[in-house]
């Protein structure tokens, strides 16, 4: 798994890739809060992940509940046909706003 | 027999030969199971079915043959690679096998806890997700004594596949359950299965959830693999202990009159 | 003739064999144990259903048993004309023989009892097969804390029983036949010495490792009983058995270290 951040503007762009089982679960989760704990909205990339396990899954959904409570605003990014199962499995995929690009994300905000 | 050795097979069993003392149960049974296939393992009490479950999860020792599980050899002989392979599958038994001393949330956050080194929040959405795919959302704090049969089985499918296992085995799913919710479990395999591409295997002597659910069956009998087949080339198979499963009739054994007077009237067997 | 020597042999291969189990899980629990990591907190936890829960019990039966010493042991001194040394020989009777092994009997009785019956319960229960399933290891996560915890709480319990007995022995020589404080506690100092103190602290060693391990080793491999352990009346049958098995040992065990240690 590999993980950067960028910024644009008000938002933080986090480009994970590979996989997510819970043995890097907890460096996604930590990348995730730093991120809204700077006060920026964040987007979560999801396109170059292959997999993702439900600790994975948790992260993300403490990350979506801590934007939530600071008023940020939370999404992830193309998101694949594999992940999207798994979201759909436990009916997540209602629950995140999900986008294909940058763009459509902000301008969504908008 | 099936392809004994198709090229994406998580479980391979050869000849695989298990007895208790004098008497053996299993008799050389060879079976392979692909990977994201649901496997049933059926037949009726006496057929061995639970004694290959057990072997299969190394709970019963083997006299001879060899499992192979993921790919690694799961035997007595090899700790390292039975500790290995079981971190990566995942077990309902039939009674639930809950820990009565632990709420429900535990039970089903144990594995986390001993295995993983995951946040405490972390863990606790996780739990809640899978209590959520169980329909148990809500239960978390309640005992395993307060749920009903069905709750206790639910749960017992949540712990089995909170480390999302790409091995779950499945005792007897249907047992002691309502027809409803032995169907609303037969959905639940195979939502999982579609999501998560688990390979399944369920031990049952329940006709029609295995019907529903199996992408292949095996039937057992008499401590051998009568067949391994489709739903379809089950039902058509021509074998006549086949379809005495398939049409629920009684078993005939041809019997002697003679040696039925000697059993009944022996002072001793 | 030939079918009882048969039976015999059987039984005798049937007992050899249970002690090979038993001695299995005791090795097999402390080396599990003594890798890291430490499951301390599952100790602590045992520390306080055997030992803290036992406090009660250990206190009403210390001071019962310190109370009867007192009275028989003030007859027969009277008729000495010793009753001067009712102190030392009480203290002496509990710290040497009578605390170590009547806390231990009610250690059994009270925790002893109930850990055969819960990992019995879960033997049946497939809770057992479910551990080793998740790879984790029951002699780790379920017998170990228990071993570790009897070997530390029964001592702790022996010297609550010991004091409190002592105190007993105060209430009735002292308060009630009017013997002089200091003369009980004199005669105590002077009688109890050291090794007394030693041998009743080695017992109430042995005796915590060997009714948690009996109590434990029981109820584990319940499945392996050659009568059959089908429910609750394998779980009854085997609960009972444990807790007579170690009642005898403790007994057996305390001859044995007076003997050796004399």
């Amino acid at each position: 798994m590999e993980s950067q951040t960028h910024k644009e503007g008000s938002y933080t762009i986090l480009r994970l890739s590979g996989e997510i089982d819970f043995h890097v679960s907890p460096k996604v989760r930590e990348a995730v809060l730093a991120g809204l704990d700077e006060g920026q909205n964040l987007l979560v990339d999801l396109s170059g992940v292959s997999y993702i396990d439900s600790s994975g899954i948790a992260s993300l959904v403490e990350g979506y509940q801590h934007a939530k409570g600071k008023s940020l605003s939370f999404a992830l990014l193309g998101v694949r046909d594999g992940v999207m199962s798994v979201l759909k499995l436990t009916r997540l995929d209602k629950v995140f706003p999900m986008f294909d690009s940058v763009e459509a994300a902000t301008a969504a905000n908008k | 027999m099936t392809q004994a050795t198709s090229g994406n097979a998580v479980i391979e069993v050869e000849n695989l030969v298990v007895g208790y003392g004098d008497r053996t149960v299993l008799n050389g049974i060879t079976l392979s199971v692909d990977s994201g296939e649901i496997r049933v393992i059926m037949g009726g009490s006496g057929s061995g079915k639970t004694t290959l479950l057990r072997s299969l999860l190394g709970l019963k020792e083997i006299a001879s043959g060899s499992i192979h599980l993921l790919g690694k050899k799961f035997h007595y002989g090899y700790p390292k690679h039975m500790s290995e392979v079981r971190r990566q599958m995942g077990v309902a038994f039939q009674g639930g096998a809950l820990f009565g001393s632990m709420t429900v949330g535990e039970n089903i956050r144990l594995p986390l806890r001993e295995h993983t080194r995951l946040d405490e929040n972390t863990m606790r959405i996780m739990t809640r997700i899978k209590l959520e795919l169980v329909n148990l959302a809500g239960f978390e704090d309640l005992m395993p004594s307060e749920l009903s049969g069905g709750m206790v089985k639910r749960a017992a499918l949540a712990r089995s596949i909170i480390l999302d296992p790409k091995l779950l085995f499945f005792d007897e799913p249907s047992a002691g359950l309502d027809p409803v919710t032995s169907a609303e479990l037969d959905e639940l395999i195979l939502r999982v299965r579609g999501a998560t591409r688990t390979t399944i295997v369920v031990v049952t002597h329940e006709l029609d959830s295995a019907l529903k659910i199996a992408d292949r069956i095996t039937v057992l009998g008499k401590g051998e693999v009568l067949m391994t087949g489709t739903v379809e080339e089950i039902r058509n198979s021509d074998d006549s202990r086949i379809q005495d499963m398939l049409h629920r009739r009684p078993r005939e054994e041809d019997q002697d009159p003679e040696d039925y007077l000697r059993r009944l009237t022996a002072k001793r067997h | 003739m030939i079918k009882y020597v048969e039976r015999f042999g059987d039984y005798v291969l049937y007992v050899l064999e249970q002690i090979g189990w038993m001695a299995t899980l005791l090795f097999k629990s402390l080396y599990a144990f003594a890798k890291p990591p430490y499951d301390l907190f599952a100790v602590v936890r045992q520390i306080h259903f055997i030992g803290a829960r036992s406090l009660y019990v250990i206190l009403v039966a210390g001071g019962f048993t310190g109370m009867v010493l007192a009275l028989q042991f003030y007859n027969t001194l009277e008729r000495f004309g010793s009753i001067d040394l009712l102190g030392s020989a009480t203290a002496l009777a509990l710290v040497r023989e009578l605390g170590p092994v009547m806390a231990a009997l009610m250690v059994i009785g009270r925790a002893g009892s109930a850990m055969c019956a819960e990992i019995g319960i879960m033997r049946i229960s497939e809770q057992i097969d479910a551990l080793e399933c998740m790879a984790i290891d029951p002699y780790r996560y379920l017998i170990a804390p228990k071993i570790i915890a009897g070997i530390i709480s029964v001592p702790l319990l022996t010297s609550v029983f010991n004091v409190i007995g002592i105190l007993g022995g105060y209430l009735v020589g002292v308060l009630i036949f009017g013997l002089s404080e200091g003369a009980y506690f004199d005669s105590m100092y002077a009688g109890v010495e050291w090794n007394d103190v030693e041998m009743g602290l080695y017992k109430s060693l042995v005796f915590g490792l060997i009714l948690t391990w009996i109590a434990t080793a029981k109820g584990y491999f319940l499945h392996l009983d050659r009568r059959g352990a089908y429910g609750a009346e394998g779980v009854s049958r085997t609960t009972t058995d444990a807790v007579v098995l170690s009642s005898i040992t403790v007994l057996f065990g305390d001859y044995l270290i007076g003997a050796l240690m004399l």
